[in-house]
């Protein structure tokens, strides 16, 4: 008896070991990867915690002086001048990949400087971005772009945008686009989760052992529902959404279907669960009334399972209010798309706000609902 | 008329404090429930219409201002009002403008585009019958340059052969095969120098398909396929194009397809995805939850810092779904497995650290209280007291959380965090439904199956 | 008025409830069933208003077959007879009113009680069915805010609602706390003094002397004593209740 328990027990502790381990290989784990690669995340989670919210109106000054490249291509800046907002580069012109010091002076102080090439044609390229100090001074090593940058005899010149921000703060434009989209995830899980509920509280009756399972047909629906409840409830609303949105083309409207698909089983099977768990005395007390089988329905079901039912769409409001920030990622709309663009882009900050967003309302969700529920039991 | 009196200024007072703020005039009238949520439900209403911007809609907080007036002079005459009216304004707008929002459109639901879609799902790509593959191929050159090679190539008692040597885009060739099995269905395939597969059947977007005769021969007429020099660096550099043969019969018995052998691997990856995460999430998440347990923590002010700072993150991490996690980590350590464990493994951590917390709150003081009375020490006490108390809940948490797991590592692969999701995505780009759906089918019976395992396990413990 | 003929139950996993139980029941009579635990009381109260369905045997209401009885037909007879249940059967969250009126659910419009709709005057008569049991000031709270005494008032109520010309009262007063067993019973021997046949199964012997006018005893599903209560003597008793029993009084008010 006792070594067959250890026998046991020792059997069963080897087989977690090993599922861990050829997880392990399975997944190609390399936790050594994972610290030497961590400042790769760096520049992407400081740019997560500072979202852009506000913005503030920029003034733009620019100041700019010929550079010939190559040098005898074109005549260089005549005179410089030595007072006021200027540009001073190290040497008159190179050549390409040459490098040179470029200083600026007496220009806005403490604000965000962009340097570019301004072609002869009027195209311009690639800006380095630097600031300048208190004194409006800043210095910056340029190289001379590789290319035959004169045209013509005109040579192409070096500009310096300096960009000072000036007004009151403001909500930025990110902001703007944070909350329409918020909107409308918010809206995708309150519909999804309604039509939900339309379909799933008639179909959980069918899907009660107490009420369905009875002769042949009725068996056969009870244990058909809950296969259909079963299967439904097995995927994420995720690929659920990848399908729909295969189907009705991107937007709000393919995440809250398949939203509200899953939800519907999910809602049906703990709503059936409700209807089993009712006591069935009342039940007996108005069939003994002569009361017909839809009333006996009405009067002696549905007052005791409403509650439950009820605690149980807020606490799917809750959740689906957090599957729609991310529904958008495979086509469905919502902040979930927004976020996706951002990433996509690159724009970290932008991305920051939108989670920092869906953070907040997923919070509030879940206190409100945790809330409500306590209140109603 | 004493009492007439009495009431009249009450009823003026609360139907302006109402127009004025909603809810007021009740809140004034001691109605501290009833009014605050006059107010809420106003602000939202209105909130949601100026976001809208439809003027229509305003109705909606204007009814409700109307009815709150109404209600508050009706509650200084000591009468309340049914919510009904208002409620069903705000719910009114509130869907009708959700609807709009979310662009609900029955008229876009294609359904012959969703047969499209469904027909081939009904037979999944998961299993095919074995067979065995007889191939065979020749060099040929395109176009022709001023002394082509022979276009013969013997192997294994085969022999395949192309005549002439050589061709231009448009040309007919005579192919032919010795050797073969006979009496065989024989697929003929172009392949480019760079083994780009081109039909060569009807309209080239169909398998050409010859029989093999009693003897095994093979014989055929080909067109040199127009697109075959779609790739090629320089159009009049002869080249040497390859003609396929391929002959395939059953072996008996069935084995995995190749699509199938993905999903296989797949839904493992899927699976030990979720169970490494669980396992490493409870690794730190045990002793975290100590320090987020309120009891424990709001001894003194410090204490009480850490089990602040500890429940907010909880909370934070808990409200960011693990697909979002997983960006972060695909940029870190790159696209895999890998990157979609450690997402789902700090989300784990926070959801079960909150869990495992309110277990750690929930513990009976009795047994404690007793051991400590019998003169057990500290330690003693921790052993026969609280861990037994702890212990079952704790593995019923971490199995059900594994249960999600699962569930979330099916779809973390959308962002490229490896698994199931990662080849559901691509099956789908390239619109290979039958795959989809072999991919849909593991998802189920996989998921379903743990569901069950966990839920036996559950009560067991439980 | 209401004759049981042969009355067998066996329910499907085997057990036999009943075993070819008959007897007649008069107008007007306060019938009491008593029996151990298990013995059929329950089931044979159940299958005269066909809440379960006898395997054999028949039962007649004033010469109507109810064993017999299509679906509306049933729903027809089950309205003239009212039924008391040992745990209230209450809906516990639906108020007072509510619970009552849901007696009357056999004779009002269909379309109007399903959205929850009653006329003035079935109100009317749930406040006077109320006040017949002493509570018509409870009649807005929760029923699970009632105390298990008051519940059972108003399961009598609900069932007065049907006018019922029968009443089955399953266990009534297990329930209940010993000195409330005679006020609820207080209220059903009113009604039958008024008129109303009381079928009605009890545990207590001295509560079966005090309101019985002619006694059943069912034991493992057989009738083994039909008569008076006064003719239950010692050794009676032994018969009914087995060799181990003690006579157990219920504390009199």
């Amino acid at each position: 008896m006792k070594t067959s328990r250890l026998f046991r027990n020792a059997l069963i502790t080897t087989l977690v070991i090993a599922a861990f381990v050829v997880s392990y290989n399975v997944t190609d784990a390399d936790f050594g990867k994972l610290f030497r690669n961590l400042p790769n995340g760096q520049k992407l989670i400081t740019d997560f915690l500072t979202p852009d919210v506000v913005t503030r109106d920029v003034e733009t000054r620019t100041v700019s002086i010929a550079f010939p490249v190559p040098c005898d291509s074109a005549p260089a800046e005549a005179d410089l001048p030595d007072n006021g907002p200027r540009l001073v580069p190290s040497v008159n012109c190179a050549n390409p990949l040459e490098k040179f010091t470029l200083e600026g002076f007496d220009l806005e102080p403490d604000s965000e400087v962009v340097i570019r090439w301004k072609l002869p044609d009027e195209r311009t390229m690639t800006a380095i971005r630097t600031n300048t100090d208190a004194e409006g001074y800043f210095t910056f090593e340029v190289e001379a772009r590789p290319i035959i940058a004169s045209a013509n005899g005109v040579a192409s010149r070096l500009e310096v945008d300096t960009l000072t921000p000036v007004g009151k703060f403001k909500p930025s434009p990110t902001l703007k686009e944070v909350l329409d989209a918020m909107f409308v995830t918010i809206f995708m899980a309150l519909l999804s989760t309604t039509i939900a509920t339309f379909i799933a509280a008639p179909l959980s009756f069918l899907a009660a052992s107490n009420i369905t399972r009875r002769g042949l047909i009725g068996s056969a629906v009870y244990y058909l529902m809950r296969f259909i409840f079963n299967v439904l409830r097995a995927y994420d609303p995720l690929s659920m959404a990848l399908l729909f949105a295969f189907w009705l083309t991107f937007g709000p409207f393919p995440g809250a279907m398949a939203l509200t698909v899953v939800t519907i089983a999910s809602l049906g099977k703990l709503f059936s669960e409700a209807v089993e768990n009712i006591d069935p005395g009342p039940v007996e007390a108005l069939q003994a009334t002569g009361a017909s089988p839809i009333h006996v329905v009405r009067y002696g079901v549905l007052p005791q399972v409403v509650p439950d039912f009820i605690s149980y769409i807020v606490y799917h409001w809750d959740i689906n209010v957090r599957i729609s920030t991310i529904i958008g990622f495979v086509g469905g709309g919502g902040i979930g798309y927004l976020l996706n663009l951002y990433i996509n882009d690159f724009k970290w900050n932008q991305a920051g706000t939108a989670i920092w967003a869906i953070v907040i309302v997923v919070w509030a969700m879940d206190f409100l609902s945790a809330e409500v529920r306590k209140r109603l039991t | 008329m004493t009492n007439a009196a009495a009431t009249r200024p009450p009823v003026t007072r609360s139907g302006v404090a109402s127009a004025l703020m909603p809810g007021l005039g009740q809140i004034l009238l001691g109605q501290k429930y009833r009014g605050g949520g006059i107010l809420i439900g106003f602000l939202i209403m209105l909130g949601t219409v100026a976001w809208y911007k439809d003027p229509a809609w305003y109705f909606s907080p204007a009814v409700i201002w109307l009815w709150n007036i109404f209600d508050a002079v009706s509650l200084a005459g000591g009468k309340a009002r049914s919510i009904l009216l208002p409620l069903a304004a705000g719910l009114l707008a509130a869907y009708g403008i959700g609807w709009q929002v979310v662009g609900i459109d029955f008229g876009k639901a294609d359904l012959d585009r969703a047969a499209a879609i469904l027909r081939p799902m009904a037979n999944p790509d998961f299993i095919q019958t074995r067979r065995e593959k007889n191939e065979m191929w020749v060099n040929i050159q395109v176009p022709c340059s001023s002394e082509p090679p022979l276009a013969r190539r013997e192997d294994a008692g085969r022999v395949a052969m192309v005549i002439p040597d050589c061709g231009t885009v448009g040309e007919t060739l005579i192919v032919s095969a010795s050797g073969m099995w006979p009496d065989t269905d024989t697929e003929v395939l172009w392949r480019t120098p760079i083994g780009d597969p081109k039909m060569v059947g009807e309209g080239e977007s169909q398998m050409l398909v010859a029989r093999s005769d009693e003897s095994g021969v093979v014989t055929t007429a080909v067109r040199v396929p127009t697109t075959a020099l779609v790739a090629a660096p320089d159009p009049t550099l002869a080249q040497f194009h390859r003609v396929y043969f391929y002959q395939y019969r059953p072996l008996g018995g069935i084995e995995l397809s190749y699509v199938g052998g993905e999903v296989v691997k797949g839904a493992l990856a899927t699976v030990s995805m979720a169970l490494l995460a669980t396992g490493l999430a409870m690794l730190f998440a045990i002793p975290l939850s100590f320090l987020a347990a309120h009891n424990l923590m709001s001894g003194n002010p410090l204490t009480y810092a850490v089990y602040v700072i500890v429940r907010t993150l909880f909370n934070i991490l808990r409200s960011i779904e693990s697909l979002i996690i997983a960006i972060v980590f695909v940029v870190i350590v790159g696209l895999g497995p890998f990157a979609g464990m450690l997402a789902l493994a700090v989300h784990s951590v926070a959801a079960l650290g909150k869990l495992y917390s309110e277990v750690i709150e929930g513990i009976d003081q009795g047994p404690i209280e007793a051991l400590r009375a019998s003169g057990a020490n500290w330690l003693q006490t921790v052993r026969y007291a609280v861990i037994p108390q702890i212990v079952p809940p704790f593995t019923a948490f971490t199995i059900y959380r594994w249960d999600i797991n699962v569930r979330s590592a099916t779809i973390i692969g959308f962002v490229g965090g490896g698994g199931i999701g990662f080849l559901l995505v691509e099956l789908i780009r390239v619109n290979n439904m039958r795959g989809v759906s072999a991919a849909f089918i593991a998802i189920a019976v996989v998921v379903i199956v743990l569901d069950y395992f966990s839920a036996k396990l559950r009560e067991r413990l439980v | 008025m209401l004759r049981i003929q042969n009355v067998s139950k066996t329910y499907p996993n085997g057990t036999q409830a009943l075993k070819n139980v008959s007897f007649d029941v008069k107008d007007g009579e306060f019938l009491v069933v008593i029996g151990l635990s298990g013995s059929g009381k329950s089931t044979l109260l159940r299958c005269i208003n066909r809440l379960i369905d006898p395997t054999e045997g028949q039962i007649f209401l004033d010469d109507v077959d109810i064993t017999a009885a299509p679906p509306a037909k049933l729903r027809q007879i089950r309205r003239k007879i009212g039924m008391v249940f040992q745990q209230f059967n209450l809906v516990k969250r639906s108020s007072v009113m509510t619970n009552v009126l849901s007696g009357r659910l056999g004779y009002v419009n269909p379309w109007t009680s399903l959205i929850g709709l009653w006329s003035a005057d079935e109100k009317k008569r749930a406040i006077e069915a109320l006040g017949r049991v002493g509570i018509a000031d409870k009649a807005g709270a929760r029923a699970d805010a009632l105390s298990g005494g008051q519940q059972q008032r108003v399961g009598i109520a609900r069932a007065l609602m049907q006018e019922p010309n029968l009443i089955l009262a399953d266990e009534p007063v297990a329930s209940l706390d010993p000195v409330l067993s005679h006020s609820i019973l207080q209220y059903l021997e009113q009604l039958n003094k008024e008129g109303i046949t009381v079928i009605c199964s009890l545990h207590f012997l001295d509560l079966v002397h005090r309101y019985a006018t002619r006694v059943v005893a069912l034991k493992d599903g057989i009738k083994v004593f039909e008569g008076s209560a006064q003719e239950i003597d010692r050794a009676r008793f032994k018969e009914i209740y087995g060799e181990e029993a003690q006579e157990v009084r219920a504390a009199s008010v």
